[in-house]
């Protein structure tokens, strides 16, 4: 995602927040936050924020921790505002963080689920156990080459 | 205190908060239930998805009746008669067939309807919906792969399956008994209709299960807050926490 230049100490906090459940990429990383307005005149930072699923157990959670960040940084007066469209897509995530879910061994999202790396031997002939994983947004596989089992970062 | 929903927008996307929240609390029953881990696993994210979108479809209804009230509130402090889920989604998970059957069953009919909501004229419910159609493909697909594995497998898994439809589909004519409504909210209910039926007598015929009638109602309409005999049970339990004691945070 693009990240606005503006308020970039507040998107350098925000990005030193990682997702609770996949702690190898951070939430400014994993989309979620769309946008960051400072209201000095209200002394008050406004967040948007797109859940990744609308079930996601983990939404509650990012704004526990999005507060304590700002908090402890001094910001005690923090609106969040939780937007649902335009709707949270893997197409968010920028090659670098794909780059990096590959390396901590979660297969990244790729175009409608149709090549999947293992992150292991890196081969391309691998096999879904399941579409549903650990977390909504990931699935299950296999790699028919290494035998290894891996997560996939499902695209969405 | 009673809840009551007032506006007719509100009334109409309580049918669908409703249904999806039932659904995801029978779901949750199957938590540690599944035939084995991986479906297990399966389930309890549908579970979870179904849930997150009643929590959704409730803050929208709150937002629409302007009664100050939370999501939370809705799902938890009203009572049978106030809920308005299809009876379909409260059948129990009599065994594995059930628990497919039914999700295919109303993953075809919501789909349906969040198609045409794209078109709403809240922008909050069209952008719901472009979400929700995202995330139910793979409730759908699943549910679809299931009836066909059920159905041509073995003779006592279509034997099952089909047992299954031949019960949920006593609660198929209540889907598209529209009233002024459905009829307001819904671009095409005459779509909706035929576009369940042709995707349903498809999967079926191809999973080698004989399509059972779709009977006129007999029981009186999810619409207007009659259920089936579970619903009361199934509110017992998943309300009581919060009956129990109120205002408890987490
Ligand atoms: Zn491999």
């Amino acid at each position: 995602m693009v990240i606005q230049k503006e308020f970039g100490h507040l998107w350098e906090l925000l990005s030193q927040i990682p997702d609770p459940e996949i702690p190898v990429i951070n939430l400014v990383e994993l989309g979620v936050i769309r946008k960051i307005e400072e209201k000095p005149d209200q002394d008050k930072v406004v967040i948007t924020i797109t859940p990744t699923y609308t079930g996601c157990p983990a939404k509650k959670l990012f704004n526990d921790l999005i507060l304590e960040k700002l908090y402890e940084n001094g910001y005690k007066n923090v609106e969040l505002v939780s937007q649902l469209h335009p709707v949270w897509t893997t197409d968010w995530l920028t090659e670098e963080t794909k780059a990096k879910l590959l390396k901590e061994g979660i297969s990244p999202p790729t175009a409608e689920n149709k090549i999947i790396q293992c992150p292991h031997c890196k081969s391309t002939d691998t096999r879904m156990i399941s579409a549903f994983g650990s977390t909504p947004c990931q699935a299950l596989y296999s790699c028919n080459k290494c035998l290894e089992p891996f997560n996939y970062f499902k695209c969405h | 205190m009673a809840i009551t929903i007032d506006k007719e927008q509100a009334q109409f996307l309580v049918r669908l908060a409703d249904t999806e929240m039932i659904l995801g609390q029978r779901l949750c029953e199957m938590c540690s239930n599944g035939p084995f881990l991986e479906e297990d696993i399966a389930l309890s994210n549908i579970a979870l998805d179904l849930i997150g979108r009643a929590e959704q479809l409730y803050i929208l209804i709150s937002e629409i009746e302007g009664k100050g009230l939370s999501a939370d509130d809705y799902a938890y402090r009203r009572n049978e008669r106030e809920y308005f889920s299809i009876k379909l989604v409260e059948q129990p998970n009599t065994d594995f067939a059930w628990v497919i059957a039914r999700q295919y069953l109303h993953d075809v009919y919501v789909k349906e309807i969040f198609t045409q909501l794209l078109s709403s004229k809240i922008d909050k419910v069209a952008g719901l919906s472009e979400k929700v159609l995202k995330e139910i493909t793979y409730s759908h697909v699943h549910a679809r792969d299931w009836m066909f594995r059920l159905g041509i497998g073995t003779p006592e898994s279509n034997r099952r399956l089909q047992a299954a439809v031949d019960h949920l589909f006593k609660y198929a004519g209540e889907l598209f008994a529209f009233d002024s409504i459905d009829k307001k909210f819904l671009s095409d209910i005459t779509k909706l209709e035929q576009g369940w039926k042709s995707a349903v007598a498809l999967t079926l015929a191809e999973a080698n299960v004989k399509q059972p009638e779709i009977h006129k109602i007999y029981m009186r309409d999810y619409r207007e807050g009659f259920h089936s005999e579970y619903l009361g049970h199934i509110l017992s339990e998943m309300q009581f926490l919060p009956r129990a004691y109120p205002d408890a945070k987490w």
